[in-house]
């Protein structure tokens, strides 16, 4: 157990007592009743709020009929239609889009992780000032709404006939805000690196692409396992670009193709459910899998600021 | 060495991700088979009544027929105009395009030949803008007539529909008594189906009387901020202040509205276009527990908001113009096709050389009814404002600032503030 | 061969891959930015072959604009209520949830899970909680407590719902940075303060509050951005509506370039959200990281 256990906050109170007995008796009373109490509150704050998440999964597995009528309880006639119905789509919404998203954001990553970690090992042995200038350039695309670059992104991809194509979706991708973010984690992991370690490479007449490769690559594995995930994650839920990049006639990402599943005429909220359960599948094992690195990488972040 | 080599890496890195990014797309794409002819993407809408089966059935007979094209469809969402537009901003304006606002991009339409819609329509200008044709006037609806259920009618001691404005506030205050929801109303699909009062208002007060008010709006002779606008937003906020909506009216989106109306009949009167007709949307076998009547005006003349308009609108920039065209005038005038819009959808047919009978198509009485209805010669037939997509097209915008002041109704009655908003957008719209 | 030379060949080994990853920041985001940045002073659109250089017109019409001020309150309301809701409940959250047991652990990767969903699909979760026939009015008239209410038919009852709607996903977000945070205070600082005998409050200000400060500058820059390029949820959850209410700015941009093909005045809107961005995560991380450095 650590820190802030709150066993001792009634210790004034008690200390007035003169049995030494009663005292560690009624303490120990009184910290049991707290836990409880403690563990009850918490497990209520809890349930409330992720109810919205049990009801779209409970409403997975139930019938049309009992959606609407009992939305709140447990299925009572567990079934697998809604599942069935998303994935037997004529128009294969969800085998299309999973392994879109996956391309998409699977290539994102591959392409952003060395680049990235090159360009930040490449900053890092710049002269303060040099480092800062590119440093400030690069907090542009931290902070810059993607609404804001969106339209001529996309002519610029007319230019070079990438437009509406996964290509130019992935390019743009790596090249935009997600790489500020990249460089950023990794220049800051980079401090914390002892340079005695890129120093004994060099004396070893390395060069500077082995050093980087050989040393610093495998030394920030930590931030890699940062940039992955988060880049990963947000490419994977990512709506705007692959609505507006990717366009009508490429297919989508799962992400836009829920969307564009929401007509305004219907309103199967068995199929509806059944959809978003397959699509959040990905990332919630994906976060399941990796909680530790995840938030070890937002600590990362947080510890530099 | 070194240098030159890690350059060949990193480019061969990149080449291979993007050449399999490439070839994923395509098999991503669903449609593997390698298309023969020309490939044309036509940009459609799913409704209850046009739905997936009928675009795809209609698309293969076309395609058939003209022979050595492949059409892919694009579905779009929501307002069929601003997708297409919002595709256009991104350089993917579909070949073809179904029942958009062609008075709003004509500049990017190939213009249909005047022997052929001469040769093929009643009303072969229909929807002209500026003289030249870019949708085929195939079909037309009345946006709105008002439904409704004659149960409820009669459950709230309503003999017959009403004639005039003042009966139809009488209706609204006798079914609003007996505890029905007087007005059906999708309030949140504020594009279009919440501001169906609005236009019926003003189409039936204004245009009724001066069928070239849009024209003089455009010249900057008449004004969304005159007496007449104010009164028709007027009519409107006495109509929410009357109670004749659901209080929760906003959240009620279309197949909500429809559910309350037509199955669960929760509410007895529902301005909306003559697809209700239609068996996609009121099923055959329970249409004759409805009825219809015309937007109600103060003197009781009957004034019918026609939109004449058709679905296939080809890409002037289209890499097979002619294809495109030919499939388009294939698929506009199968009376087949034509026949199934008029079954399920409630289209009022305009092909000149088909009769009745040939659409093979079984409709209910209450298409009749409002067939009669729309289709007589003792009423004014106008322009629906905002609905069509000829010359008397509304800029961009202006639309949505119908639907934003009909939902703002619902919390304000500032009928000066709402005129502003529609000239604001007006203005705005004619600068786009 | 000198040693300057020397060093330059050993960086050269890096520099193409530095260089490539130049040259796509600045094609992907410097150039559109600057691209936008000009577009803003002309009128251009897809439908127009040429564009007109319109000096600050477009800038003028935007402060003159109803619909843009309306789109700015949204999004100032939103970033305020998010910012300071989702802290203050995602560090209560992670105060009660900071204990090591099985249980405990099973609570925390439950509240985590709303910030990995996407936008979208938090976005029709809710959206079918607050329709008409939605769960919350279904469990309101199942209760006998009437027929419940149009959860999205009001602006400010819609405001409302997009606010705690958003905050769901922040507070989540909160939590895990706030957990992290009190993980790696260390139990011997506890120690030593209550040894000084400071009660829980003075342990709270003294001890918990300076060693989560990081912690607090990475959660409020996150709800503050997040809140600023708000569409996603938006688009589904209410499509701006009703009355526009809903349209945050960012949805405005989107919807100028794309709904009405106005590509300058896009821009325009688009370069003060930028600006505006720009000002609030200077101002607060300024304000926060002085209070880092001085606690």
């Amino acid at each position: 157990m650590t820190a802030i256990e709150d066993r001792p906050t009634t210790r004034a109170m008690l200390a007035q007592s003169s049995d030494a007995a009663s005292r560690t008796a009624a303490r120990e009373a009184s910290n049991r009743v707290k836990r409880a109490s403690r563990a009850t509150l918490a497990w209520l704050a809890t349930i409330v709020f992720v109810l919205p998440i049990y009801l779209a999964v409970s409403n997975t597995f139930k019938p049309r009929q009992e959606i609407l009528d009992n939305p709140l309880g447990l299925p009572i006639n567990p079934t697998l239609e809604n599942l069935a119905k998303a994935w037997g789509r004529d128009d294969h919404l969800i085998q299309n889009g999973l392994l879109n998203s996956l391309l998409v954001t699977a290539l994102t990553v591959v392409l952003i992780i060395p680049i990235s970690s090159a360009v930040s090992f490449w900053i890092s042995e710049r002269t303060p000032k040099v480092k800062g200038v590119l440093l400030a350039i690069f907090a542009l695309g931290l902070m810059i709404p993607p609404q804001v670059v969106l339209q001529p992104i996309i002519e610029i991809l007319q230019v070079v006939h990438l437009d509406h194509s996964y290509p130019g979706l992935i390019l743009q991708n790596v090249g935009g805000g997600l790489m500020s973010f990249a460089v950023f984690v990794y220049v800051g992991f980079l401090r914390t690196v002892p340079k005695e370690i890129i120093e004994a490479a060099r004396v070893d007449g390395a060069s500077e692409f082995r050093t980087w490769w050989a040393v610093v690559f495998p030394l920030v594995r930590p931030a890699t396992a940062t940039v992955g995930i988060f880049i990963g994650l947000w490419v994977w839920n990512d709506f705007l670009n692959p609505v507006y990049i990717l366009g009508a006639l490429q297919g989508q990402t799962i992400t836009a193709g829920i969307y564009a599943s929401l007509g305004t005429y219907s309103s199967d909220y068995g199929q509806l459910f059944g959809i978003m359960f397959l699509a959040a599948l990905v990332p919630i094992v994906g976060y399941l899998a990796t909680q530790r690195e995840f938030i070890a990488g937002l600590m990362s972040g947080a510890a530099k600021g | 060495m070194k240098r030159s080599r890690l350059i060949s890496v990193a480019a061969l890195a990149l080449g291979s991700a993007l050449a399999l990014s490439a070839c994923s797309t395509t098999a991503a794409g669903g449609d593997k088979t390698e298309a023969a002819g020309a490939k044309l993407s036509f940009m459609v809408f799913e409704t209850p009544a046009l739905t997936a089966k009928f675009w795809d059935d209609t698309i293969k007979s076309a395609a058939e027929k003209v022979g050595g094209v492949e059409v892919q469809k694009v579905l779009s969402t929501g307002d069929r105009t601003a997708y297409a537009k919002q595709l256009l901003a991104s350089n993917q304006l579909p070949d073809l395009l179904a029942s958009i606002n062609t008075g709003q991009l004509a500049d990017l339409l190939v213009p249909y030949d005047e022997a052929w819609l001469k040769e093929n329509f009643l009303i072969p200008d229909a929807t002209a803008v500026d003289g030249k044709v870019y949708l085929p006037p195939v079909n037309s609806q009345a946006i709105p007539f008002v439904f409704y259920n004659k149960a409820l009618f009669a459950k709230a001691g309503i003999t017959a529909p009403p004639k005039n404005w003042a009966e139809f506030m009488d209706a609204v205050a006798k079914l609003k008594a007996a505890g029905i929801t007087p007005i059906e109303l999708a309030g949140k699909e504020a594009a279009w189906a919440a501001s169906y009062p609005l236009v019926g208002t003003i189409t039936a007060d204004i245009i009724g009387k001066d069928p070239k008010w849009v024209q003089k709006l455009k010249k900057g002779e008449a004004k969304l901020t005159d007496a007449n606008v104010k009164a028709a937003l007027q009519k409107n906020v006495d109509l929410v202040k009357a109670g004749a909506y659901d209080p929760q009216a906003l959240s009620v989106d279309f197949a909500t509205a429809n559910t309350n109306f037509v199955t669960t009949q929760k509410s007895a009167m529902y301005p909306m276009g003559t697809w209700m007709t239609g068996a996609g949307y009121i099923p055959a076998d329970v249409a004759d527990q409805f009825g219809v009547f015309p937007w109600p005006t103060d003197d009781g003349s009957v004034v019918v908001p026609i939109t004449v308009g058709g679905t296939t609108s080809v890409n002037a920039k289209s890499a097979n113009v002619d294809k495109a065209v030919a499939f388009a005038k294939q698929w506009s005038t199968d009376p087949k096709t034509q026949g199934v819009l008029v079954e399920t959808d409630g289209a009022f047919p305009m092909l000149k050389n088909v009769k009745f009978s040939e659409y093979n198509a079984k409709v209910s009485p209450l298409f009749t009814a409002a067939f009669e209805l729309a289709t007589s010669d003792k009423v004014t037939r106008v322009n629906a404002f905002g609905q069509v997509v000829n010359d008397d097209a509304l800029p961009g915008g202006v639309g949505d600032a119908l639907g934003a002041v009909a939902q703002g109704m619902f919390a304000g009655a500032d009928i000066d503030a709402f005129a502003k908003q529609l000239d604001d957008a007006w203005q705005k719209g004619m600068k786009g | 061969m000198s040693r300057r030379s020397e060093s330059f060949r050993r960086s050269l080994g890096l520099a193409p891959l530095a260089w490539l990853a130049f040259a796509m920041y600045a094609v992907f985001l410097v150039y559109p930015l600057l691209y936008s940045v000009w577009q803003s002073f002309t009128n251009r659109s897809p439908l127009r072959l040429k564009p007109i250089f319109v000096g600050f017109d477009n800038y003028t019409e935007m402060f003159a604009d109803d619909r843009f001020w309306m789109s700015l309150k949204l999004t100032l309301i939103v970033t305020v209520f998010v910012t300071v809701v989702s802290n203050v409940i995602g560090l209560l959250f992670a105060m009660l949830l900071n204990k090591n047991t099985a249980n405990y652990r099973l609570m925390r990767t439950l509240v985590f899970i709303p910030q990995v969903l996407s936008g979208v699909i938090v976005g029709i979760i809710w959206n079918s909680m607050v329709t008409q026939n939605g769960l919350i009015n279904v469990v309101i008239r199942n209760l006998g407590l009437g027929q419940g209410v149009g959860w999205v038919g009001t602006p400010e009852l819609a405001t409302m719902v997009v606010c705690i709607v958003v905050s769901w996903m922040t507070i989540a977000f909160c939590t895990v940075v706030y957990t992290a945070s009190l993980q790696s205070v260390p139990a011997e600082l506890y120690e030593a303060a209550r040894v000084d005998g400071a009660g829980a409050i003075s342990r709270f200000r003294n001890v918990t509050i300076p060693m989560i400060a990081p912690g607090v500058t990475i959660s409020v820059t996150l709800c503050m951005i997040t809140s600023l390029k708000l569409y996603d949820v938006l688009a589904v959850l209410t499509g701006g509506g009703p009355s526009n209410s809903t349209k945050s700015t960012a949805f405005y941009v989107i919807e100028t370039a794309f709904s009405t093909n106005r590509f300058g005045y896009a821009s325009a809107i688009a370069i003060f959200l930028l600006a505006l961005t720009a000002v609030l995560s200077y101002i607060t991380s300024g304000l926060l990281r002085r209070r880092e450095a001085h606690l």
